[in-house]
């Protein structure tokens, strides 16, 4: 919906003049003006369309304007559609209270002034527009951001293969002739043996540097093995490059989880250890991933820092050139069907998403 | 008797340097190549190796998946991970699919000797399945 669509508005009187007195009041406004008869009629409509405002007269027979309201804000779908009710009778505090408490947005009595009310279907009318394309826009955004993620992950994905498969094959292959070489290091000058062995003891050190890099990037084992051994080894690392002592607590019965959602919950602990190193202050960190009930998986991040204050919230929800920070993470979850909820306070924080447990196999990945 | 050896890699640079290290023992000799977990199942039967050298990040199947393949064959035959991921927690998964060692890519010179040990001082190796598991 662009800013000059129009939009529906639905008029319901029994009676037809009015009927027509509502359409050249409204006229200007230069949108769709839909009549109905009767409240029967016009629930019909409101099926069939879909309605910006509702213009209604509270005293119809069969079904008056109260019930027709009750019975339109039923329906999911008109939950939030504007009803503004006219009467002649029904003037007193109590009739406009009904009103309001069935979700009227307004209560206008007769002699109408035209311009009042064209004034205030206007107002809704342009609330509609703007809604639609306020959703419109959200569903896009979450679409590109949902996209962007998937691409972060597979762009990552190749870059940690390709430093494997390039630069880490070279690696692996000097230090075999370095190995060769020491078999027999003994025919060499001393100056040249100690040469060796400091290139071999360099070439060690830059092997481990690519392969954090790329486990960083990318966990191998993430892929070839599945997510827990993944999620420990990343612990292992991340306590001995931090200091800060971290405990894994992965509930065994777990098996292989579909590709999507593995990545998921590894980027979250990924990024969870990255805030309690960079904000928390907290000396440990706890790791949990445990079934719960009805096919639901429950992973949880804990600290024993000092919690997350209001102004890290904005900084830390941007994230850190490693992650996506706070809002990526829940972005991730939403993207899977689950909530992520995050408590914090003096004693710590604690991260918790609940998964849906799509399984590998549920699928279709062998 | 000699030693033979199956060596699977996906980078051929790898594994010429394994050829020429495994080689520097006048007792060892490559029974063949492969440089997936594929073909490395379909070679290991053809050229009938006494201990297998297998890298664990291939395309298609990986190590420990070729492993277990060559395994379902050959229960005793020795299989050594040899890897620039080694890890404790990868260490674990390729032990229970019976692998007997995991060594590093950067660990070439002590591989030797892991080599030397699981090929035991006098026994020849298995080269079926019907020798013991735990020869």
């Amino acid at each position: 919906m662009n800013e000059q669509e129009k939009v529906n508005i639905l008029m319901v009187d029994d009676q037809p003049a009015k009927l027509l007195s509502y359409e050249v009041i409204l006229k200007e406004l230069n949108e769709n003006l839909i009549k109905a008869h009767s409240g029967r009629e016009a629930l019909d409509l409101l099926l069939k369309n879909e309605i910006a405002v509702v213009l209604m007269d509270v005293s119809m027979p069969e079904l008056d304007g109260f019930e027709l309201a009750d019975m339109i804000r039923q329906h999911p779908r008109f939950q939030k559609t504007a009803i503004i009710f006219i009467s002649a009778v029904h003037l007193t505090d109590v009739d406009q209270l009904k009103a309001y408490q069935r979700g009227a947005v307004d209560y206008i009595s007769v002699p109408i002034v035209p311009e009042l009310l064209r004034a205030k279907v206007s107002v809704f009318a342009d609330l509609h527009r703007k809604t639609r394309q306020m959703e419109v826009l959200n569903r896009e955004l979450r679409s590109l951001s949902a996209r962007l993620i998937a691409m972060q992950d597979e762009e990552r994905r190749h870059i940690a293969r390709d430093l494997h498969d390039s630069v880490g094959q070279l690696v692996a292959t000097l230090s075999m002739n370095n190995g060769l070489a020491l078999m027999q290091a003994e025919k060499l000058t001393p100056p040249a043996g100690e040469a060796l062995r400091q290139n071999t003891e360099l070439v060690k050190q830059l092997s481990k540097e690519i392969r954090t890099i790329s486990h960083l990037l990318h966990p191998p084992l993430l892929d070839e093995i599945g997510l827990l051994p993944a999620i420990k080894l990343f612990a292992d690392g991340f306590a001995e490059r931090s200091g800060i002592q971290v405990t894994v607590e992965l509930s065994p019965e777990l098996g292989r989880l579909a590709p999507k959602v593995e990545i998921s919950i590894f980027r979250i602990v990924q990024e969870c250890l990255t805030n309690v190193y960079r904000h928390s202050g907290s000396k440990t960190a706890a790791i949990k991933i445990w079934p719960s009930d009805e096919k639901m998986l429950t992973l949880q991040v804990c600290d024993q820092g000092k919690g997350i204050g209001v102004e890290r919230r904005v900084s830390m929800s941007l994230g850190t050139n490693n992650g996506v920070g706070l809002s990526g993470m829940r972005e991730r979850v939403r993207e899977l069907g689950g909530t992520l909820e995050i408590q914090s306070n003096g004693n710590g924080t604690t991260v918790t998403a609940v998964i849906p447990e799509t399984t590998a196999a549920t699928v279709g990945v062998s | 008797m000699r030693t033979r050896f199956l060596i699977v890699d996906d980078n051929e640079l790898v594994r010429q340097s394994l050829r020429t290290v495994l080689q520097a023992n006048p007792e060892w000799e490559i029974a063949g190549e492969a440089s997936n977990g594929q073909e490395a199942v379909a070679v290991f039967q053809t050229s009938r190796p006494n201990l297998v050298i297998l890298d664990f990040q291939m395309p298609g199947m990986n190590g420990i998946e070729t492993a277990r393949r060559i395994l379902e064959i050959a229960p005793a035959m020795p299989i050594v991970l040899f890897t620039q991921h080694a890890s404790p927690e990868l260490e674990k998964h390729a032990l229970s699919a019976g692998i007997r060692s995991v060594v590093s890519k950067t660990d070439t010179f002590p591989m030797v000797g892991i080599i030397e040990a699981l090929l035991g001082p006098s026994e020849p190796p298995a080269t079926d399945g019907k020798k013991d598991k735990s020869y």
